[in-house]
C-alpha cells in the first residue's frame, strides 16, 4: 500500500508542474498587450510601464514562468490588480465557502439518490424503476444554472423561503447560513444526484443477486434489513470512486452555481476576476482549482485501493 | 431494424432542433435582432409566441436563431476534439514507447483540470467569442478521445488481423489508417454523442457567464443572462431558453444512450 501511494504521489509531480504552465501560460494567449488589457486604453505610459515591470513581462518567458513559481512555493501568489491584495489571501478566503458549498451539495445528493436507487433496484423495471431513471435521465440533462434560475423563481421570488443570493458566515448566523446556503447546495445537488442514483441502482441491482443475500434471506432476515444492511454495505466501494470524481467535478459546478447566487467562492472569483482582467487572481484559482482536482482524484484512488486490494496488486 | 422508443424520442427531438438551426431564417417570424420598444417586456400571446424581451425582441426569433450556436458550437468542438484526439491517441497506442509518452502526459495534464474552469480560462484569454468557445469546449474534450483511442489501439495492435497486415508489408500509417481506425470507431463514435450533449451544456455556461457568444447574437446562455434581471415579472424569458437547453440535452443523451445499446458491446 505504502508503495502504491508513494508512485502515485510521484507521477502527480509532472502534473502538476504541467497545469502550473498552463495556467501561468493563460496570460500569454491574450490577444495584445495583457498590461493594456488590465489597465484599460486611457491609461498613461507611466503606470503601464510600473506594471509592466511589477509583472515582469519584459523578461524572457521562461525566466518569468520561473520565478513565478518559486513565489508560490513558498506561498506568494503576488497581488491582485484591483485593490492590490494578497493573491494567496483572496484565494484561501474563497475556498471555505465554496467547501461549505461543495460539502452541502454532496450530502444533498446522497440524501436523495441513495434511496431512490435502492427502491428502483428493489422494483426493477416497475413502475417505480422507470419513474426514477426518467426523472435521472432528466436531471442529468438539465443545466444546473438554470434549475437555479428556476429554484429562485418557485422559492425565493413567488413564495420568498429563501434568499436569492449572498452569503452569511455559519458562526455569525447558523440559521442565516443554511438558508443562503439552501438553494445553491439543492441545485448542485440535484446535478449531482442523477448520476449517483443510477450508479446505486446498478450497483444494487448486481449486489442483490449474490449468494449472500440470498443466505441472509435464507436465513430469514426480514427484507428490509437484507436489502438496507447487508446490500447497501456493498455498494460502498462504487459509491465511494463515484463521490470522489463528483467532488472533484463540483470544482467546476460550483463556478457557474456560485455566479449564479452570488456565493463568494472561488468559482465566483474567478469568473470576476476574468471580467476585471486581474490575471493575477485568474491564474492563482485556475492552478489551485487544478491542483485540488488532481489531489481529490488521487486521494479517490487510494481510498479504492485501500478498499479493494485487487487495484493496488494489479 | 426496430428503434427502441428512447432513441426514437431522442431522434426526433435533434431533429427538431437541427430543422430550427437550419430554417431559422424562415421559421422565424421577427427579427432576432430588431428591438420593438413597443413590445418590449411583452408576455406571450398571439404576436410573440413566447413573448418579448426587455428591447422588445422576439423570444421565440431569437430561441430559433438560438439553436444554431448551440449546434455549431456542439458540433464543431467534438468534431474537431474526435479528429485530433483519436489521432494523437493512435498513434500513441500504436506506437508506444516515446510518442505516447508525450502525447499522454500533455493529455494528462488538459485532464488534470475540471472541463469548465479550463474552457473558461481559455475563453478569458482568447477573449469571448463563437470560434473561441469551440476552441475552447474542443481543447477539453480533447483527451477524452485521445484516451479512448489510445486503449482501443493497445488492444487492436496485437490481434491477428493487424499481424497479418504487417506480414503482408504494409507499412505502419497504413495499417493504422486502414485496420486499426475502422476497427477503434464504435466506441469513440458513442463517446461523440454522450459528449455532444456535454458540449451544448458547456456552451450554455460560457454564453450564461458571458464568456461564449456575444449579444446581440442569440444563444439560449446568453438569453438566460439577460433573463436574470426580469425573474420577479417576466419569467417566461428565463422558461424558453432553459426548455430548449434541457429538451435538446435530453434528446443527444437519449440519442447518445440508444447509440451505446446498439454499438458497445460491453453497456
Amino acid at each position: 500500500m505504502t508503495r502504491y501511494i508513494a508512485y502515485r504521489v510521484l507521477a502527480l509531480v509532472p502534473i502538476l508542474l504541467g497545469t502550473s504552465f498552463v495556467s501561468f501560460g493563460l496570460i500569454h494567449l491574450v490577444p495584445g498587450d495583457p498590461v493594456v488589457a488590465m489597465l484599460g486604453l486611457e491609461a498613461d505610459a507611466q503606470s503601464i510601464a510600473a506594471l509592466r515591470a511589477k509583472l515582469a513581462l519584459d523578461e524572457p518567458f521562461l525566466l518569468q514562468y520561473v520565478a513565478w513559481l518559486s513565489n508560490i512555493a513558498i506561498g506568494d501568489f503576488g497581488r491582485s490588480i484591483q485593490g492590490e491584495r494578497p493573491v494567496a489571501a483572496l484565494v484561501f478566503t474563497a475556498l471555505v465557502p465554496s467547501a461549505q458549498l461543495a460539502l452541502a451539495a454532496l450530502a444533498v445528493s446522497l440524501l436523495i439518490a441513495i434511496p431512490t436507487g435502492v427502491v428502483a433496484a428493489r422494483h426493477r423495471n416497475g413502475p417505480k424503476d422507470l419513474a426514477a431513471s426518467f426523472v435521472a435521465l432528466c436531471g442529468l440533462s438539465l443545466p444546473s444554472f438554470w434549475l437555479g434560475v428556476l429554484l429562485i423563481l418557485g422559492l425565493s421570488v413567488h413564495v420568498p423561503l429563501f434568499p436569492s443570493s449572498g452569503y452569511v458566515p455559519p458562526l455569525a448566523d447558523p440559521l442565516g447560513h443554511l438558508r443562503h446556503l439552501a438553494l445553491p447546495a439543492l441545485t448542485l445537488g440535484a446535478a449531482l444526484a442523477a448520476a449517483t442514483m443510477r450508479m446505486t441502482r446498478a450497483t444494487m441491482i448486481e449486489v442483490l443477486r449474490a449468494d449472500y443475500i440470498r443466505t441472509a434471506r435464507a436465513k430469514g432476515l426480514p427484507e428490509r434489513e437484507v436489502v438496507w444492511r447487508h446490500a447497501l454495505r456493498n455498494t460502498t466501494i462504487p459509491l465511494v470512486t463515484l463521490v470522489g470524481i463528483q467532488l472533484g467535478q463540483l470544482l467546476g459546478g460550483v463556478v457557474v452555481t456560485e455566479t449564479v447566487f452570488a456565493w463568494p467562492g472561488i468559482g465566483k472569483l474567478t469568473v470576476d476576476a476574468i471580467f476585471a482582467r486581474d490575471y493575477p487572481v485568474v491564474q492563482a484559482t485556475i492552478l489551485v482549482t487544478a491542483a485540488l482536482f488532481v489531489l481529490l482524484n488521487l486521494a479517490t484512488d487510494i481510498a479504492y485501493a485501500m478498499l479493494d486490494p485487487r487495484i493496488r496488486l494489479s | 431494424m426496430m428503434m427502441d422508443p428512447r432513441t426514437a424520442i431522442g431522434a426526433a427531438i435533434v431533429a427538431v432542433v437541427a430543422c430550427a438551426a437550419l430554417g431559422a431564417p424562415w421559421l422565424a417570424p421577427h427579427d432576432p435582432n430588431l428591438p420593438d420598444f413597443a413590445a418590449a417586456l411583452a408576455p406571450p400571446g398571439a404576436s410573440h409566441w413566447f413573448g418579448a424581451d426587455d428591447l422588445g425582441r422576439d423570444t421565440f426569433s431569437r430561441i430559433v436563431h438560438g439553436a444554431r450556436a448551440s449546434l455549431m458550437v456542439g458540433f464543431l468542438s467534438v468534431a474537431g476534439a474526435l479528429v485530433l484526439g483519436t489521432s494523437l491517441g493512435l498513434i500513441a497506442g500504436y506506437f508506444g514507447g516515446l510518442a505516447d509518452a508525450a502525447i499522454m502526459r500533455v493529455m494528462d495534464v488538459l485532464f488534470a483540470f475540471p472541463g469548465i474552469l479550463l474552457a473558461l480560462g481559455i475563453t478569458a484569454a482568447l477573449g469571448p467569442s463563437l470560434s473561441n468557445a469551440i476552441l475552447a469546449i474542443a481543447v477539453v474534450n480533447l483527451p477524452i478521445f485521445a484516451r479512448l483511442a489510445r486503449s482501443q489501439a493497445l488492444v487492436i495492435r496485437s490481434l491477428d488481423y493487424v499481424e497479418a497486415r504487417r506480414a503482408l508489408g504494409f507499412g505502419p500509417l497504413s495499417i493504422l489508417v486502414s485496420t486499426v481506425l475502422p476497427n477503434a470507431m464504435g466506441p469513440i463514435v458513442v463517446q461523440a454523442s454522450l459528449l455532444f450533449a456535454s458540449a451544448i451544456i458547456t456552451e450554455s455556461y460560457l454564453s450564461f457567464l458571458g464568456l461564449g457568444v456575444q449579444p446581440p447574437t442569440p444563444t439560449w446562455g446568453n438569453m438566460l443572462r439577460g433573463a436574470i434581471g426580469f425573474l420577479d415579472m417576466s419569467a417566461w424569458l428565463a422558461w424558453f431558453p432553459g426548455i430548449a437547453i434541457f429538451a435538446t440535452v435530453l434528446g443527444f443523451n437519449l440519442l447518445g444512450d440508444g447509440l451505446r445499446d446498439r454499438l458497445d458491446p460491453r453497456a
